[in-house]
């Protein structure tokens, strides 16, 4: 399994307006990051070159890792989307 | 859009379908509110939906109407290291015959049907409807708002069911603003199918035997384990990492899962698979000791969202709490509403039904099995240890045998240290 191909084997709706808002200032000064390994879904990666970090929402599995392993609360939103979008299981 | 109801559902789940069922059968006007374009949308679980006495009060014909998989006839723990395993199994006739033990379920599938079952009865089902907010008139719950939509879907008393981050609950104050990492875990998993006759021959099933086997040494060191449970075509095969250990270990859940698979033994019984889809979800794993409050004024939180999760080693039990949970807030709604009180002077008495029933008992009986699960030799050491003691055990190589007892004690010097152990049994004694 390859995550990177996760929209091959898991279905999404994807809504333009993220349902997860990162303050990334927040991440840049975190000591751990271990949202960019914790979450599932790879949707956090952390750029040790350019020192950033960098949120896509597109293949969130709302699973809810990220909302309870980040400890500095550098979400200036975090909510599940707007009914119908997101992550659509068809069996599991 | 303005309606009014008698009581608002969060979440059709099985506690909120559940809670829906039992006030829709009494005659009232409920609304259950999903977010998902149908009930189970939005959910994973591992797979096994355990024995669920309560809802077959409800619905006598349960088992014959809820669309099931496999009923388990087999269960069994596999202890894995990256080259070897060791497997203890049970299998009784008394799991193959009615009523049977538990089945395996799809939850896009399993909740659809139930949530239907409570629309039989009468409830109202609103999906695509993601509840934003509390609506409050003088100081008093009066309804909720939907995220993206105007007006307010209106009722006295709201049962939030919306499952363990329950931002419902969170909203009314019941719930802490902030999860403790230690108290949490997630479970990632790999649905492969593959065809029948294969997984009847792989693992030993005839007509809808299933099987369930659970792995400890799954993890790479990280706190959590393995499960993989038979489908009638397709596997589930997973894992599940206490947060707080899995954030600070560098790895990643996909990572961590394609290793299991690929684990030599494990690679044997997924081989010829093809992956379906990959789900994840976080489960409340604290116990007794995380529940929240269970009720407010006009607010009842049931299931996954009041922590109400049994993680005991052995089994993950979550649906069949959920359910009875769910069934018990709406025992009390119905009082509620012929008190015409739903003030916590009335609504705590869920709380009081709760403690009386299994859920808590148990709960309570199991509250220091977290404390078991956090030790970290579980997960690396003994693994090795069992599998090296029956290496050295079935091995016969022309070298003179050390007699077992001798060989457990150098065995466990050797790999946890004889403290270690003697301290550990007595966790997990205590424990279980
Ligand atoms: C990996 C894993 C393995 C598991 N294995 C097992 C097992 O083998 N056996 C077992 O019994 N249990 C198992 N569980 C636990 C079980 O899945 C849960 O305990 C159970 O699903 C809880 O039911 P619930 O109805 O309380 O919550 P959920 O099933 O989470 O349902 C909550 C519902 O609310 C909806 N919702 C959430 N927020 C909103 C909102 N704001 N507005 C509208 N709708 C909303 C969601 O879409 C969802 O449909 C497992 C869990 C996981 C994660
Ligand atoms: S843990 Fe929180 S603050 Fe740290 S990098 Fe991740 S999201 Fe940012
Ligand atoms: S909710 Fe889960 S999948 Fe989505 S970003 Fe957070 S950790 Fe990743």
């Amino acid at each position: 399994m390859n995550i990177d191909e996760i929209f091959d084997f898991t279905s999404f709706t994807i809504d333009r307006e993220p349902h997860i808002v990162l303050d990334t200032t927040v991440c840049a000064g975190c000591d751990n990051r271990g949202c960019t390994n914790s979450c599932p879904a790879r949707c956090y990666t952390w750029s040790e070159e350019e020192q950033k970090m960098t949120f896509v929402h597109d293949g969130c599995l709302e699973c809810g890792t990220c909302y309870v392993v980040c400890h500095k609360s550098a979400f200036t939103r975090w909510r599940y989307p707007r009914g119908g979008y997101g992550v659509a299981y068809r069996m599991t | 859009m303005s309606k009014q109801y008698q009581a608002i559902i969060v979440g059709a789940g099985p506690a909120g379908s559940s809670a829906a069922l039992t006030m829709a059968l009494a005659g009232l006007d409920v609304a259950l509110i999903e977010r998902g374009a149908f009930p189970g949308e939005k959910n994973m679980f591992g797979g096994i939906l355990h024995r669920m006495t309560s809802i077959e009060e409800l619905m006598p014909d349960f088992w014959t109407k809820a669309p099931l998989e496999r009923h388990i006839a087999k269960k069994g723990t596999t202890f894995l290291t990256r080259e070897a395993s060791f497997n203890v199994q049970h299998e009784t006739v008394n799991f193959d015959r009615a009523p049977y033990n538990g089945y395996t379920v799809f939850r896009p599938r399993f909740d659809r049907w139930l949530a239907e079952e409570a629309v039989k009865a009468g409830a109202t089902l609103i999906t695509r409807s993601t509840v934003d907010d509390l609506i409050y008139k003088n100081d008093r719950i009066a309804g909720v708002s939907i995220l993206g939509r105007a007006g307010q879907i209106k009722a006295p008393v709201v049962i939030a069911a919306d499952g363990v981050l329950s931002f419902t609950a969170q909203k009314a104050g019941l719930r802490r603003p902030k999860f403790n990492a230690d108290q949490m875990a997630v479970g990632v998993k790999a649905l492969i199918d593959m065809p029948r006759e294969m997984i009847d021959d792989r693992f030993g099933l005839v007509r809808d035997q299933g099987f369930a086997n659970e792995f400890v040494g799954a993890t790479s060191g990280v706190r959590g384990g393995g499960f993989l449970y038979t489908n009638y075509d397709s596997l589930s095969i997973g894992l599940v990492f206490h947060l707080a250990s899995l954030r600070v270990s560098g790895k990643t859940p996909y990572d961590m899962l394609n290793e299991f698979m690929e684990q030599p033994q494990v690679a044997k019984l997924v081989r010829g698979g093809r992956l379906m889809e990959y789900s994840a979800h976080v489960i409340p794993e604290g116990g007794y000791n995380m529940i929240p409050e269970l009720a407010g004024n006009g607010i009842l939180v049931a299931g996954d969202a009041a922590a109400l999760c049994n993680a005991t080693g052995v089994n993950l039990e979550g649906i069949n709490l959920a359910s009875h949970s769910g069934i018990l807030a709406g025992k009390t709604v119905i009082e509620a509403h012929q008190r015409q009180d739903f003030s916590l002077k009335t609504l705590k008495r869920y709380k009081e039904r709760l403690d009386l029933s299994w859920v808590m008992k148990d709960l309570k009986g199991f509250r220091n099995a977290p404390r078991m699960l956090h030790i970290d030799r579980i997960y690396n050491e003994y693994p090795e240890l069992v599998c090296s003691m029956m290496e050295h055990i079935y091995r016969i190589d022309g070298t003179p045998k050390v007699s077992i007892p001798k060989l457990v004690l150098r065995e466990v010097k050797e790999k946890v240290g004889l403290k270690n152990a003697i301290s550990d049994a007595l966790t997990a004694w205590r424990a279980l």
